[in-house]
């Protein structure tokens, strides 16, 4: 099943949110920009009713913020989780996760564009060469790169595409 | 440190051929390779580069 998955965070750490999505394999994305108010921080207060009140309210007191959109697979959120966890580890986030029913893409008769882009995700238990301990090795293939990390302690493995081979040729 | 080879398998669709098939993933310390066992196309990868934790 695929998932909409939505990811809020302040605007200054919108780099490092598209960073660690990028790296646990999310391959299209969008994103708005918002001005909002956590509950913690509305909770309390009450407007006066006429427009401007409002608007200079909202100016004054609401933080900017992003939503980034994505559309993934099932087995990819807890990676993508993960991922975003290390990097905004001391920051605030909001992840919201929505399944979806259904997908419908017209192209307007025109071909799509690029391949899709594949990137395989695969896992192996045993003891990391590292930090020693018996946990989840991960292991990211991508087309022209490939990289090996432990889950526990981060050592990474990095790999570069050297090339293919047809049988027969 | 000594890095023991893995073989593992995954089910995906071939560059090559196109058919959703089964390749095998042989990964050791210095070199990645990655076999369709269908069509017989393989990828290979050079190990590059080691990151490890602060």
């Amino acid at each position: 099943m695929k998932f909409h998955l939505r990811v809020f965070v302040e605007i200054e750490n919108l780099g490092k949110a598209m960073n660690a999505l990028t790296d646990s394999g999310i391959t299209g994305f969008y994103i708005i920009e918002y001005k909002g108010m956590s509950p913690e921080d509305w909770e309390g207060f009450s407007i006066k009713e006429d427009p401007k009140s409002a608007i200079t309210m909202i100016k004054d007191y609401a933080t900017d913020a992003v939503q980034i959109c994505t559309v993934l697979n099932e087995e990819q959120i807890p990676i993508v989780e993960e991922s975003v966890n290390k990097a905004l580890k001391d920051d605030r986030y909001t992840i919201i996760e929505i399944p979806i029913r259904k997908i419908i893409v017209n192209y307007g008769g025109q071909e799509k564009k690029s391949k899709e882009v594949d990137v395989w995700f695969l896992e192996k238990k045993v003891p990391c060469f590292y930090c020693g301990e018996d946990t989840a090795q991960r292991i990211r293939i991508d087309m022209n790169k490939a990289k090996i990390w432990c889950t526990n302690c981060g050592a990474t493995r990095h790999y570069i595409v050297k090339g293919s081979e047809k049988p027969g040729e | 440190m000594k890095i023991e080879p893995w073989t593992l398998k995954k089910s995906s669709k071939c560059y090559n051929c196109g058919d959703a098939t089964i390749h095998e993933v042989n990964i050791d310390q210095y070199k990645m390779t990655i076999k369709c066992r269908e069509c017989g196309f393989t990828r290979y990868y050079n190990f590059h580069i080691l990151e490890t934790p602060e």
